[in-house]
C-alpha cells in the first residue's frame, strides 16, 4: 500500500482526473474532499462491501417466481 | 421492452438484441455486465429473472420496487439521466435468506434504459433505503 502524509488543505492525485484533498482533521475524523469525473463511483468502503455482499447473495439465493408472486400479492393487494 | 420467456434459455437462444448491458458491471461485481430478462406469461405481477450471460450461475429475481415501498423514488444524477433516459425501468433484486426471509435491495436498484438496453446499478444517496429491506417470509 502506498502511504502518503498530507496536511490539511494539501491534496494528492489519482491518475489525471481524481484529486483528493484533506479538508480538515477533527479528533479521530479526517474530512476528505474528492474531485472525480461523474462516472467514477465513490463509495464509503462499508457501503461498497454492503452492496457487494447484497449482490453476491441475491445472485446465488434468488427466490422462486412463485414465492415472490405470492408474497407480493400479500403485501401489495391493491396492485395484484 | 421485449422480453425472452422463461425457461427456454440456452446460450444459442440468446438474441443479441435482447441483451441488457451494464457497461460498468454491478457494484463489487464488475464482471457481471450482460443480462437477459426472463419473464413468465403466467405472472400477473412485474417479476422477472435477470440471467447473467457472463456468469451463468448468476441470476437475480427482480421486481418493481414500488410494489415493496409505494413511495419509492430513485433519484438519478444528471449524468445517469443522460445515459439511462428520463423514464427508465427500475428493478430491485430480491434475496431469500436461510431462515426464509426475503429482502429487497432498495439502495442499489438496477436502472434500465428500455430503448437502448443500457443499464446501471445506481447507488442512491438517500440513505434511508437499505440494501436488505425486509419484504416478508416465505410460506
Amino acid at each position: 500500500m502506498l502511504v502518503l502524509s498530507r496536511r490539511p488543505e494539501q491534496s494528492f492525485r489519482i491518475g489525471d482526473d481524481i484529486t483528493v484533498t484533506v479538508l480538515g482533521i477533527d479528533g479521530d475524523r479526517v474530512k476528505l474532499g474528492i474531485r472525480a469525473p461523474r462516472n467514477v463511483v465513490v463509495l464509503r468502503q462499508e457501503l461498497f462491501q454492503e452492496l457487494q455482499g447484497a449482490n453476491s447473495e441475491a445472485a446465488s439465493n434468488a427466490p422462486s417466481t412463485e414465492s415472490v408472486t405470492e408474497l407480493l400479492r400479500k403485501i401489495a393487494p391493491a396492485k395484484a | 421492452m421485449t422480453v425472452t420467456h422463461a425457461p427456454s434459455l440456452s446460450p444459442a437462444d440468446i438474441d443479441a438484441s435482447s441483451v441488457i448491458a451494464f457497461p460498468e458491471g454491478l457494484v463489487g461485481c464488475r464482471s457481471w455486465k450482460h443480462f437477459v430478462l426472463l419473464t413468465s406469461d403466467e405472472a400477473d405481477l412485474p417479476v422477472g429473472i435477470l440471467q447473467c450471460i457472463d456468469e451463468p450461475s448468476v441470476r437475480f429475481m427482480v421486481t418493481d420496487p414500488r410494489l415493496i415501498d409505494s413511495t419509492y423514488c430513485a433519484e438519478l444524477s444528471f449524468e445517469d439521466k443522460l445515459a439511462l433516459g428520463t423514464n427508465p425501468v427500475i428493478y430491485c433484486t430480491l434475496t431469500v435468506s436461510n431462515d426464509g426471509n426475503i429482502t429487497a435491495n432498495l439502495l442499489g436498484p438496477l436502472v434500465i434504459n428500455a430503448q437502448t438496453r443500457q443499464a446501471k446499478q445506481v447507488v442512491l444517496t438517500d440513505d434511508t433505503y437499505s440494501a436488505r429491506h425486509p419484504v416478508g417470509r416465505l410460506g
